[in-house]
């Protein structure tokens, strides 16, 4: 950076080891559990383990970088896991009727749509807080899925062209790998080099200074739960492609995974921060945990309770010096 | 008998806000206490009133040492602390109030009816010639029955001496003689009164003796009539030096032409019947907490609880509102409190920077931004202000209070390009260094010498006095006359800002 540089430079140099730690150490963390996981579990350090890993992770960054917009505009979707299951239940209802691919895909996207319209509307114009608006907004989303498929699945009739999207493999890389990385690579893109993405950071980091600066605070605040939303319904048409089939439940777990990810991405890099290679660096260190547990062989619900350790562990390391403020 | 206080010390991290202060406040007088803003009237009387414990020095009453290192300790001692701001509780009766934490019980119940007789019989004990609805919640009340509410909860107990804190600061002048009334006939009764007030005349007509404070220090205790009003204001002003390394300005420009003007504005409970800013001019904007020059400057920008009034900038009326509008005709705002309404402590240096105009740095449609150009706006910036800084994307809740307030003004000047005309600051300087303060107000200067018109508003006088080419008193929500720079001094502004008009 050229600018005049003098006092902070000369901060000593604990100051700033303390700084790296608190911008590195999840990362770090990461690293070792790979390394770790490598050295100690025969099957982890294969190429169709590692694609597995990414096939894993790929909903769930996405789910996660649709967040990370809610959280850098300070605003949390908890109606985030059952926009998932209501894409993945309507592309293959529509599907199993009939309706054309393309068509049903679009329709998938603009149930993300109204959603997030109908959570940004009550959040910015009603002035219900998100936390609230959103679970509310969960429940009815709940119950609509379950209506709409008498909590039974659907399956069979869907198209190979759909099943292709969450199962198939291009150039031996799960396609789904490649929808994660071009969300990762639109999320980040649009955060961190436009317009858009300074005034979303802005809005959530003063809402009121962004407001006296000029900046559409209401506009920005439902863009961000409508991007929230369009990520779930993109990452819940997928689910249920790679599933084979449209289930009403699984979407659940994606909320409290998505806010994992999220949280432990906002210890990295900006601590304190959403951002959206935090989230996807989080997505990766959940799916890490995820498969190296499993390779040894370790009882999921185990699984879940080591999960949540290791997830407090990397939040306590940063929240000894940075407040996250989330809402 | 008396209170004493002798060689009271008190000491803050980095400064001194009483420095072996001794006084003595008798139980048969009403005793002024005046000074400036920070010559350390609160602290003295927070020791007083046992919410603060000095560093050093002794309390005594009637000779015997006391240590009160609660309110509820001083209350024991007789002493009873009324508070500027209203420490009423919303939602509460009157009489709920006047009684708060002692309400009569039966069978460990409220009373609802003992507790009104009791709060009826306090307030008629006190003031039998004041009538209020005690069964009202309080905040139905107006402002004058809500003081003497205050004032009665305060004489609830033994009490020997109450301490007022600015208490007509918000009435109105009949409610203002009622208050007078009732302070008057205390000492009588056998209730001394310490009396901090802005109105020297309020302070003159009802103190039987005055202390001065300057700096933290005591500078004299006098009897009220052997005092002229010019006489306390010398002694409470600092006469040497004060205007050492501010860089002051007398020099008065040819003002050009306006930029922004407004007629019969009502916003806020402020009324300003006509106010023209021009080209190059820096006006100052002055008044007494509350006395509607924050609230005149914020809506200039903001037009929050704006009632009626017309706006011009330039020759153009202006009929669209709010901060966005404000930016197009190009006016600015650098708000007070910077850390609630100016900046964003967790954002980056150059975030913050680019927060009102970051299509500067666009290179493509659909916002798309060049971070090469980001940084290199964000440098012109950080040489123009001297912003000091590790670099752009340090956080801005790190730096200093000099450096966060040039990130704030330097929103405006980033990706601006001499757009705004006019530039509304309110307390440019508060919690910033001398240093940093002769950059800001070379910064200011310098914009108004490019010709942009400057509004500031400030409590800070010396900052006034050495800023502004004419300044607008404000009292009570009204703007008073201008004062011309060959007019300017503390004592004048003082007196303005009292309502007092000396010609």
């Amino acid at each position: 950076m050229s600018s005049p540089t003098l006092t902070a430079t000369q901060a000593p140099a604990h100051g700033q080891r303390r700084q790296w730690v608190q911008k590195y150490s999840t990362l770090v963390v990461l690293v070792l559990m790979f390394l770790g996981f490598s050295l100690f579990v025969d099957r982890f350090m294969t190429v169709f383990n590692l694609t597995n890993i990414l096939q894993q992770i790929a909903i769930l960054t996405i789910v996660g970088t649709g967040l990370t917009f809610g959280f850098a505009a300070r605003e949390i979707d908890l109606s985030v896991g059952y926009t998932v299951g209501l894409a993945g239940i309507l592309v293959p209802l529509l599907l199993v009727g009939g309706t054309p691919l393309p068509l049903a895909l679009l329709a998938g996207l603009a149930a993300g749509l109204v959603v997030g319209l109908v959570n940004g509307l009550l959040v910015t114009r009603v002035g219900i807080p998100s936390l609230i608006a959103t679970l509310a907004m969960g429940s009815i989303l709940f119950g609509v899925n379950f209506l709409a498929t008498g909590g039974r699945a659907i399956y069979g009739g869907l198209p190979d062209s759909y099943l292709f999207l969450g199962q198939g493999r291009l150039w031996g890389i799960p396609v789904l790998a490649f929808f994660m990385a071009a969300s990762v690579i639109v999320g980040w893109f649009v955060m961190e080099r436009t317009i858009f993405g300074r005034y979303v950071y802005a809005v959530g980091g003063n809402q009121k200074a962004a407001e006296l600066s000029g900046v559409r605070v209401t506009f920005y605040r439902t863009a961000a739960l409508v991007i929230v939303s369009v990520f779930a319904v993109v990452a819940g048409t997928l689910l249920a492609a790679r599933l084979g089939s449209g289930q009403p439940n699984v979407g659940e777990r994606y909320l409290l995974d998505g806010l994992a990810t999220v949280f432990i991405g906002m210890t990295m890099f900006r601590p304190g921060t959403a951002t959206v290679l935090g989230t996807f660096c989080g997505a990766l260190f959940i799916g890490v945990i995820n498969n190296g547990l499993n390779l040894i062989g370790m009882d999921t619900y185990i699984q879940n309770i080591v999960k949540g350790v290791i997830i407090l562990i990397a939040v306590a390391i940063v929240s000894r010096t940075t407040k996250l403020k989330l809402l | 008998m008396r209170v004493q206080l002798e060689n009271l010390v008190m000491d803050f991290p980095g400064s001194r806000a009483l420095d072996h202060v001794s006084a003595d406040f008798g139980f048969d007088e009403v005793h002024g206490l005046i000074g400036e803003n920070g010559a350390g009237k609160s602290t003295l009387v927070n020791i007083l009133g046992g919410s603060l414990a000095p560093t050093a020095g002794t309390v005594s009453i009637g000779g015997k040492p006391v240590t009160c290192r609660t309110p509820r300790d001083a209350l024991e001692q007789g002493i009873a602390h009324v508070s500027q701001e209203g420490s009423l509780v919303p939602g509460l009766t009157g009489a709920e109030n006047i009684l708060l934490g002692e309400e009569p019980r039966r069978a460990g119940v409220i009373s609802r009816r003992d507790l009104m007789a009791r709060a009826q019989a306090l307030l008629t004990e006190w003031f039998p010639q004041v009538r209020i609805a005690l069964d009202r919640p309080v905040e139905d009340l107006d402002i004058a029955d809500r003081k003497v509410i205050e004032i009665v909860r305060g004489l609830r107990g033994d009490i020997r001496l109450l301490i007022l804190d600015e208490p007509t600061a918000t009435l109105q002048s009949r409610e203002k003689a009622q208050l007078w009334d009732i302070i008057r006939s205390l000492p009588g009764r056998g209730v001394g009164v310490v009396l901090i007030s802005h109105f020297l005349s309020e302070i003159r007509a009802l103190s039987d003796r005055i202390t001065v404070l300057r700096d933290g220090v005591h500078v004299a205790t006098l009897p009220a009539d052997s005092a002229t009003e010019g006489a306390l204001v010398d002694l409470m002003l600092r006469r040497t030096g004060s205007g050492a390394g501010l860089g002051m300005r007398r020099d008065i420009p040819h003002p050009g032409a306006p930029v922004l003007s407004v007629r019969d504005w009502q916003a806020g409970g402020v009324q300003v019947p006509d106010f023209t800013l021009r080209a190059g001019e820096i006006v100052g904007l002055i008044g007494l907490t509350g006395a509607g020059h924050f609230g005149f400057a914020r809506s200039l920008y903001t037009q929050a609880g704006l009632v009626g009034g017309r706006m011009q900038v330039g020759a153009t009326d202006v009929t669209d509102r709010g901060p966005r509008a404000m930016q197009r005709h190009g006016i600015g705002f650098v708000p007070d409190n910077r850390m609630t309404y100016a900046l964003s402590g967790e954002g980056s240096i150059v975030e913050n920077l680019s927060m009102v105009h970051p299509e500067c740095a666009k290179i493509l449609p659909g916002g798309i931004l060049s971070r090469r150009r980001e940084t290199q706006e964000g440098a012109r910036i950080f040489d123009l202000l001297g912003i000091r800084a590790s670099g752009q994307g340090q956080q801005v809740k790190t730096l200093s209070g000099g450096n966060k307030q040039k990130v704030s003004l330097g929103k405006w000047l980033y990706g601006a390009a001499g757009r705004y005309r006019a530039m509304i600051f309110v307390e440019p300087t508060e919690g910033v260094d001398i240093g940093a303060k002769q950059e800001i107000y070379g910064h200011i200067r310098k914009l108004a010498a490019e010709g942009a018109g400057i509004i500031v508003a400030s409590s800070d006088l010396l900052e006034i006095e050495h800023l502004a080419h004419r300044v607008v008193p404000f009292v009570a929500g009204q703007a008073g006359n201008d004062i011309a720079a060959a007019e300017f001094s503390e004592a004048r502004f003082i007196a303005a800002m009292a309502g007092e008009t000396t010609q």
